[in-house]
């Protein structure tokens, strides 16, 4: 009998039996230690590596950005840690023929995932999730995606994703989905729209487009067409009803949009080209309080607080009143404005900083940040290039402009009024 | 000094500075044979994505990132113009 499929990778399907026997492989290339930060760019490199890390009792730490002073900081702040790149598993891979496969009967307690948000002080926090977490969080998406799609609990679905592994999102929508849902993922990870319609091309149907607001404006901007895709996911930034409609008419697919955060994982959808309010997932509820909403899933051992104030309808919808403002994410990364204001101050020779979103929060449309800096004796390109070894390029701030003094009240405190005008003087200067 | 820049490569410095709103780059100054990406002009994934789109809209081709020479094409404002000449219909 024929195994089912988990992923598409140089023109082929890879079946589960080898899958596992490819997991074997690496587990047998591993360095010695307790968690792996999962680095790898091809998506079924990273599958195999992370279900050799499970297979031995390992999570999976998930670096926000893949900055070199990053990974070390969460390297150091957990022992036993070791990293597992594209190189180490193609070399595996290699010898996989012989292995016997892994054993992949997880324990419900065992670490599966440890994502990292920005504490209030700006310093990253860790998310452990353990492994009834992940699976009842991927059952519920797994259901959604089914619903949309109108196929059996059992069908194999096609994913397509154009986020990277190492993050909340595609981990769950582009590694957790094959490993433990059914479903089958394209290895790579597609960018420009010509790339994404011959992937797209590669696999059979029923197909499923992982994507983000950004990656999607692209797609309906862009004079490439498209196979008919039968759902297309989004996450990370809202979506704008304009946007979900011209996307679902140009891939001739519904568009449900996922509403989760770092801390709880997906835990509600909308199809937003037509619905305002968020549907929870099945088992999820919510209490608003005054720091935000507590959400209690039916997976999770605990109530879990995120700083977003959300509004309930009934006992299974909601409508969104304001998210976290520290939070900023583009194309599946985020990062949080006290971190980068943090590490800006960080730099030698950096008296006071701040780092801030100068547009409003603006549906699809690239988000910069702005900083401005007092650093007499450095030049702006000797802070930016400070930055970029510690920081994502999506947030590297954009201008980044040096001033005598930062524009604070009697309190001390950065109106932001005071902020955009200081950038607009200082933009006119130059 | 800089090298200097070919009639080509000055139109694309232009759409970049456009397309990407860089404040404060002026585009005869942007060294045809500098870095994009990551050092000199410090631009990155969604940057690409934005450009390939005004490329497409301007040149009538698509930008692939699955080309072998990906990465070559990539790599200054002299290779990306080189590819655009190679590649453009309009």
């Amino acid at each position: 009998m024929l195994t089912r499929p988990i992923a598409w990778r140089d023109g082929r399907e890879i079946g589960w039996d080898e899958f596992v026997r490819d997991a074997a492989a690496v587990v047998r290339a591993l360095p010695v230690g307790s968690a792996m930060i999962d680095l790898c760019e091809d998506r079924y490199r990273f599958l195999a590596a992370y279900a050799a890390a499970l297979s031995l009792g390992h999570g999976a730490l998930l670096p926000p950005t893949r900055a070199e002073e990053v990974i070390r900081e969460i390297e150091a702040a957990h022992a036993g840690s070791y990293r597992c790149d594209d190189q180490l598993v193609e070399a595996a891979l290699e010898t996989s023929r012989a292995a016997a496969a892994v054993e992949l009967q997880i324990p419900a307690e065992q670490i599966a995932t440890i994502g990292f948000t920005s504490g209030s002080t700006g310093r990253p926090q860790s998310y452990p999730k353990d492994w009834r977490s992940v699976s009842g969080s991927t059952a519920r998406n797994a259901r959604a995606i089914r619903s949309a799609l109108g196929v059996a609990d059992d069908a194999v679905v096609w994913l397509l994703a154009t986020v990277p592994p190492q993050h909340t999102y595609g981990m769950e929508f582009s590694v957790l989905l094959p490993l433990i849902a059914g479903m089958a993922v394209h290895a790579a990870r597609p960018l420009f729209p010509a790339d994404i319609a011959r992937a797209l091309e590669q696999l059979q149907t029923p197909r499923v487009l992982v994507s983000t607001p950004v990656h999607l404006r692209a797609l309906v901007e862009s004079p490439q067409q498209f196979p008919p895709v039968g759902l297309i996911v989004s996450a990370t930034a809202p979506l704008d009803r304009e946007l979900a409609q011209a996307v679902e008419t140009k891939l001739g697919g519904p568009l449900l949009e996922i509403f989760g955060s770092t801390e709880t994982c997906a835990f509600a959808s909308r199809r937003t080209a037509r619905d305002e309010l968020w549907r929870l997932h099945e088992g999820v509820q919510l209490e608003s309080i005054t720091d935000g909403t507590l959400v209690d899933a039916a997976w999770n051992r605990q109530r879990i607080l995120l700083q977003d104030h959300l509004e309930l309808h009934g006992a299974h919808e909601f409508r969104v009143h304001g998210r976290n403002a520290d939070l900023i994410e583009v194309a599946g990364k985020r990062a949080s404005l006290a971190d980068l204001t943090r590490r800006v101050l960080a730099i030698d020779g950096v008296r006071d900083a701040v780092v801030f979103q100068p547009g409003e929060e603006s549906v699809a449309t690239i988000r910069r940040v702005a900083t401005l800096v007092v650093a007499p004796g450095l030049t702006a390109a000797e802070i930016h290039d400070r930055l970029a070894a510690s920081v994502d390029p999506a947030f590297l701030p954009r201008p980044l402009l040096l001033v005598d003094a930062l524009p604070r009240n009697e309190l001390g405190k950065l109106p932001r009024a005071a902020l955009l005008a200081a950038l607009v003087n200082l933009n006119f200067q130059g | 000094m800089s090298a200097p820049q070919s009639a080509g490569e000055r139109e694309l410095a232009e759409l970049i500075v456009t397309a990407l709103n860089l404040e404060g780059v002026a585009p005869a100054e942007i060294d045809p044979e500098a870095a994009l990406f990551k050092t000199g002009l410090g631009l990155d994934s969604i940057d690409a994505l934005e450009l390939a789109l005004e490329i497409s809209k301007r040149y009538g081709f698509q930008l692939r990132s699955d080309d072998e020479n990906n990465l070559r094409i990539f790599r200054s404002l002299r290779s990306l113009a080189a590819h655009i000449e190679r590649h453009r219909t309009s």
